[in-house]
């Protein structure tokens, strides 16, 4: 394999190939990922004619690759309990200049998710994942078109149980934690509920809420949220340290978000500010960003039957409010 | 073959982990090797064409350990790393 042959190609996908784990590559070299989510911009481009090319390599490629790539160091992690706001910051994120914003990308949480699902006594395998993600991200975060300077990261919300091994990668990249009333995040994922909390493989909602993989299957979809959601809040209070910052949704606001890219290190311009503001005003998963944003607390405290609420009481609250308390003490 | 003509294998990826830990990648075999510390400061110096002497000072340099001691546990890395063809002669 020719090092410079993979420059500018991107891991889009961690898979099993004929039985050989591995990845799945694609020439990216003159595309912005301008899409709220990584994948958007994979199907973006994967509808178009002529497609790009796609190549699939082992891992061990990736190793050999990893010492050849110019890339970005991480400037800032998003980690989140889902539902609360992490797409609005990753779009903020992605309006400052030289920025590259790589939100939820499908290798990096596929890699995250096998900490669980793949693990060995020694834990062996758990440390090749670690060097696989330190890799897959360096090759993320190429730079592609030369001026990029800030490598931001928003891993999906599963990701917030394995943080630690994460921090032991990166321990020197702060990152924030975003969440949300426990009731209202509830009522947002059954209103659509996303993939991960329908996941037929339940080991990694087993693992998150300690229940067994067979309890998991026979819990309903609020119970499975509010069980993950209290894991989510509860990982995050522990693990918090002065390189994490915790952010509640109710706070989000053109300052705190300026205030969380501070926090990152960087410094918005004016322009970048008047993007941000502008983006915040439109529903931030939206690629067209056509639709308004609408602020819904009320209607989803509302929306929320006597089950949701009762899930969030016995699961979600009091690790909410404990993290809330945290929060607030580290204001003070 | 003697350990004391060895070189790290062309076919050995060498990658560091967790400050000072390692994971050689075998590219023939697809094999990974989970290397400690010690094993590292071997691998490091089989790649920079150290001599076992040379390699076993940097091992008492690094750890408070006995020359004889130091020098048998890098005989024994070496043979290790050869049993699994990781290595090759000068």
């Amino acid at each position: 394999m020719a090092r410079t042959e993979f420059r500018g190609w991107m891991p889009v996908d961690a898979v099993v190939v004929n039985g050989r784990p591995g990845l799945t590559w694609m020439n990216m070299a003159d595309v912005r990922l301008t899409e709220p989510f990584f994948e958007q911009t994979v199907h973006r481009l994967q509808s178009q004619d002529p497609k790009p090319e796609e190549r699939f390599t082992e891992f061990d490629a990736l190793v050999q690759l990893e010492k050849t790539f110019d890339s970005v160091a991480p400037t800032g992690f998003i980690f989140h309990s889902s539902r609360c706001g992490s797409t609005l910051l990753a779009n903020a994120c992605r309006a400052i200049e030289g920025a590259i914003v790589l939100s939820e990308p499908p290798a990096v949480d596929k890699l995250i998710a096998r900490f669980i699902t793949d693990v060995d006594e020694h834990g062996t395998k758990a440390n090749l994942y670690s060097i696989f993600l330190r890799g897959v991200v360096k090759a993320l975060g190429q730079r592609r078109n030369g001026n990029e300077r800030n490598l931001f990261v928003k891993f999906a919300c599963c990701s917030v149980w394995q943080i630690e091994r994460i921090q032991r990668l990166w321990p020197d990249v702060p990152w924030v934690f975003l969440y949300r009333d426990p009731v209202e995040t509830i009522v947002s994922n059954l209103q659509n509920i996303p993939a991960w909390l329908q996941d037929e493989d339940h080991r990694v909602l087993a693992s998150i809420t300690g229940a067994a993989t067979e309890a998991v299957a026979t819990m309903n979809t609020a119970e499975r949220c509010a069980r993950a959601l209290g894991s989510f809040y509860a990982t995050a209070n522990s693990v918090a340290n002065d390189r994490a910052l915790l952010l509640n949704y109710k706070q989000l606001s053109l300052a705190e978000i300026t205030n969380v890219l501070n926090f990152f290190g960087v410094e918005p311009a004016a322009a970048e500010l008047e993007t941000i503001a502008r983006q915040s005003q439109t529903y931030s998963k939206l690629i067209s960003g056509e639709r308004a944003f609408v602020a819904d607390t009320d209607a989803k405290q509302r929306a929320a039957g006597a089950h949701v609420h009762e899930v969030a009481a016995r699961w979600a609250n009091e690790p909410y409010r404990l993290l809330e308390q945290k929060r607030l003490e580290n204001q003070r | 073959m003697n350990s004391a003509n060895l070189i790290a294998g062309k076919h050995v990826v060498v990658t560091d982990f967790d400050g000072g830990e390692g994971i050689l990648v075998d590219l023939n075999t697809k094999r990974y090797f989970q290397l400690n510390e010690t094993a590292m400061i071997v691998w490091k110096g089989l790649e920079e064409g150290k001599s076992i002497g040379e390699i076993v000072a940097d091992f008492t340099a690094s750890y408070e350990v006995e020359h004889d001691r130091a020098t048998l546990s890098v005989k024994r890395l070496l043979d290790s790393f050869q049993t699994y063809k990781l290595v090759s002669a000068k």
